[in-house]
């Protein structure tokens, strides 16, 4: 999820992957994780004590329309921009209130006209850590710490074509979940994203209406909210959603300009999301779609995961 | 399993929480840190530039500059009185104007320009009937915005603000040892000065000359921002009085010397043919003519909808070194027939290329993009330029002469390109292979030569004999800018070697005026 988060963000710094990227975001996120007793980081289930769940997603994201700035255009220069991702991701339950997740994704992309070149590569390794904190009664709280680095030297300015954007990036999310004996639930979640300068190959470039005479940019650090109703009981979870990412400042994309690093991406995104899991191996899916944005595309994104849960230290008690 | 188990923790609190802590560090400042440049100290007062040779006036002397009051008349105590009132009053943000206009006149005014053209540096988006609705001098604020800051329009405004520097300069200079009238400062040296006093005589003031004359080219090249240069010029101006450096009439006179050289400078702008250089009614003879003389499939725009072709006419502008007969005589041989074992072979490297671009290509096609939205490749070469003549300390006289000798040649070499562009009319390679993506972005017109190439090869001819000691450093950055349009898969190898080459020579005539202007 971290780095589905990452991945997004790159995306969604171009325009395509913009509209994914909140989407992303959330969808990977959430999306590629989910093991039957886990597990995102932006939910509240947990894997028990020396279980783990081992989980890999393809998704596939489109956008034929983005948002330039606050305008709503296509672009017949790129027709319908596509990025997939295949994420391996590790859910480790260390307690059973504390929980690691860590996972990498591989990203592609591409362009169905014009001329920009695919880019593809291993995107940003992400380390997620759960902590819940509060439990009674159905309600809990939980605090939930996540980090991730580019894995490998991919290019970052080339919007909307790049996997990623080259952030080191620090999350704080706090999240809130009831769940009812009939296994109704309501989760709802913040988090605040840090994200580091970047290094691109050029030594000048334009942000915030200026010329910059440096390989350096500042990137806008972020914040997202989410809420999710759902239903979990034994085998079957089955949920819908609503998730809002933003940046935390940065400038527009300029009149038929390409999106940058820089660029303030905002988006909402509605979705659906469900596993199944009988024993220890379970699928997933989800779906999601971006209904407002800015500087980023309208994306739309399916994600489908199969899940592999198991004991990762033998328990002396059983 | 318990010792297991609480052996994990230790590692996620020493480890992992920190981690966490430097990350957000990182994250904490959003502050860029961009090259400062120090304050200008000339090496040489450039005593004699006042023979220099300008480019278009008659002589250093064509435009008249009163003389100067007395140092010991009342009227000039009076302003020094003024002048040291004002420095007395310095406000901490005074100061960093001070400091920022101290880095050199030429070398800020030069950077503004180059900002500039970066922001407009914007293509016309097409219109829902799939045209593109030109830009309009008239209301230049107005979607497409007034200039579309290309290569070939960015070239010919720093070539202009760089002349106009030059040759009002080269006035100012004259003048200046003529009168004779000495830095506040040595006149009354309870002049408290903020920035390093030379024995250069102080009237007429060379930031103000430099100030205004670059206002004249730049209002006129960026109708837009008139606002904004205004408030530039003001705030120029006046930082040489808050440092105690100029008096009032020191000032007052370099504006009149620099608008007085940049009307004489626009004059030629208004008649060097740019108005016709959108000649797209003259792109289907061009068409024809390519065909007769063996290219079998002409360039087309691969941008939907298709975009007309960048200023076809462009080259008919003139140009400053050389006449036009002289553009059509360095046009460069064919390039090899469609289909040929020459284009195959260079049709191959890039197939190769576009299957698996490695990172350091992809890394040196991208820092040589100069792309939309950038200050182009003339741009990119006027800063290294105007870094050379900082680290070399030259006066504002010796550089604005190296930027001119290069603006000019940039000029001359987007004109030499652009000729042979719309003369041969040769398909990009993304046309004749849909395997050949760009990494860089297309641009929207003919292939041969590559523009990049033959600008790089001007400029490095030009500062390698300005800067000796620096040839290899800009051959080697010429190469690497020509290289980078394969990498960024948008040329033909024989289109940026031709190219590379064609540059040099077109340099060569500029260097053989600097050999001849006086200043060597």
């Amino acid at each position: 999820m971290a780095h589905n988060l990452l991945i997004h963000y790159s995306m969604m710094r171009s325009l395509h992957q913009k509209g994914l990227r909140l989407l992303g975001i959330l969808l990977t996120a959430a999306g590629p994780l989910c093991c039957a007793y886990a597990q995102m980081p932006n939910d509240a289930i947990y894997m028990g004590k020396k279980t783990a769940c081992l989980a890999v997603s393809y998704t596939h994201s489109s956008w034929d329309q983005y948002w330039e700035n606050s305008l709503k255009r296509e672009n017949l220069n790129i027709g319908t921009h596509t990025t997939q991702s295949v994420m391996p991701m590790l859910a480790v339950g260390i307690t059973k209130d504390f929980n690691a997740i860590v996972a990498l994704p591989y990203v592609w992309t591409q362009a169905s006209a014009g001329n920009l070149r695919w880019q593809k590569g291993v995107q940003d390794a992400s380390l997620w850590l759960k902590y819940r904190f509060l439990n009674k009664s159905g309600f809990s709280l939980h605090a939930i710490a996540g980090a991730s680095i580019p894995a490998t030297n991919y290019i970052p300015d080339f919007l909307p074509m790049s996997i990623g954007i080259q952030c080191k990036t620090a999350t704080a999310r706090l999240l809130a979940s009831y769940r009812h004996k009939s296994g109704v639930y309501l989760t709802a979640s913040g988090s605040y994203i840090f994200r580091s300068k970047i290094t691109i190959d050029r030594d000048s470039y334009q942000a915030d209406d200026r010329l910059y005479n440096s390989n350096k940019v500042s990137v806008p650090n972020a914040y997202d909210a989410s809420a999710r109703l759902g239903y979990l009981k034994k085998a079957i979870q089955a949920e819908g959603f609503i998730e809002y990412g933003a940046c935390d400042g940065g400038d527009n994309i300029r009149r038929n300009d390409m999106p940058f690093p820089t660029n303030n991406m905002r988006a909402t995104l509605v979705g659906v999301y469900a596993k199944y899991q009988p024993k220890n191996i379970g699928v997933n899916a989800r779906a999601s779609h971006a209904i407002s944005g800015r500087n980023m595309g309208q994306s739309t994104a399916f994600s489908v995961g199969v899940l592999y849960q198991f004991r990762y230290a033998k328990d002396a008690n059983n | 399993m318990k010792i297991n188990y609480i052996s994990l923790r230790p590692p996620i609190t020493r480890y992992v929480i920190p981690a966490l802590a430097v990350m957000m560090l990182w994250s904490c400042s959003k502050t860029v840190d961009e090259p400062t440049a120090g304050i200008s100290s000339p090496s040489s007062l450039d005593e004699n530039a006042g023979t220099w040779k300008p480019y278009l006036l008659a002589s250093a002397s064509e435009i008249p500059v009163a003389e100067p009051k007395q140092a010991t008349s009342e009227d000039y105590k009076a302003e020094l009185k003024k002048l040291k009132d004002a420095t007395d009053a310095v406000t901490p943000q005074q100061r960093e104007q001070i400091n920022y206009w101290g880095a050199g006149a030429v070398f800020r005014w030069n950077e503004i320009a180059r900002e500039l053209c970066a922001r407009y540096n914007s293509p016309p988006a097409s219109t829902p009937d799939g045209k593109y609705p030109l830009p309009d001098a008239a209301n230049p604020l107005k979607d497409p915005k007034f200039p579309f800051a290309n290569p070939p329009y960015a070239a010919r405004a720093m070539a202009y603000l760089s002349v106009a520097q030059y040759d009002a300069l080269v006035a100012a200079w004259n003048y200046k040892f003529k009168y004779n009238r000495k830095a506040p400062s040595k006149n009354d040296a309870s002049i408290k000065t903020l920035l390093p006093v030379s024995d250069l005589p102080s009237y007429p003031s060379e930031d103000a000359v430099v100030a205004e004359v670059s206002v004249v080219i730049l209002k006129a090249m960026f109708p837009g921002e008139v606002p904004y240069l205004e408030a530039k010029l003001a705030e120029h101006k006046h930082s040489r009085i808050s440092a105690g450096l100029n008096v009032d009439s020191d000032i007052a006179a370099g504006s009149e010397l620099g608008k007085a050289v940049g009307a004489k400078i626009m004059a030629r702008a208004k008649t060097d043919k740019m108005s016709a250089a959108n000649g797209q009614a003259m792109t289907a003879a061009m068409i024809a003519n390519a065909k007769k003389i063996g290219v079998t499939e002409p360039w087309v725009s691969q941008e939907f909808p298709p975009r007309p072709p960048m200023l076809p006419t462009y080259g008919f502008v003139k140009p400053w070194n050389f006449d036009s007969a002289t553009v059509v005589a360095l046009r460069p041989e064919a390039p090899p027939v469609i289909g040929s074992p020459a284009f195959q072979k260079d049709m191959d490297e890039l197939l190769k290329i576009a299957k698996g671009q490695t990172r350091e290509q992809a890394r040196i096609a991208s820092f040589w993009s100069d792309g939309v939205g950038s200050y182009t490749p003339p741009g990119h070469w006027h800063r290294k330029g105007a870094q050379l003549c900082h680290e070399n300390k030259y006066s504002e006289v010796r550089t604005a002469r190296a930027l001119a000798l290069l603006g000019t040649t940039m000029q001359d070499a987007g004109i030499c390109c652009w000729d042979v562009k719309y003369y041969y009319y040769y398909p990009r390679p993304n046309q004749m292979s849909s395997k050949i993506k760009t990494s860089v972005g297309l641009p929207n017109f003919p292939s041969y030569t590559s523009g990049h190439s033959t600008f790089s090869g001007a400029a490095a001819e030009v500062l390698a004999h300005i800067f000796p000691s620096s040839k290899k450093e800009v051959d080697d950055m010429a190469s690497e800018a020509s290289i980078s349009r394969i990498y960024g898969l948008i040329h033909y190898r024989f289109d940026c070697e031709v190219g590379l080459a064609t540059g040099h020579k077109i340099g060569s005539y500029a260097v053989q005026r600097a050999k001849t202007d006086g200043a060597e």
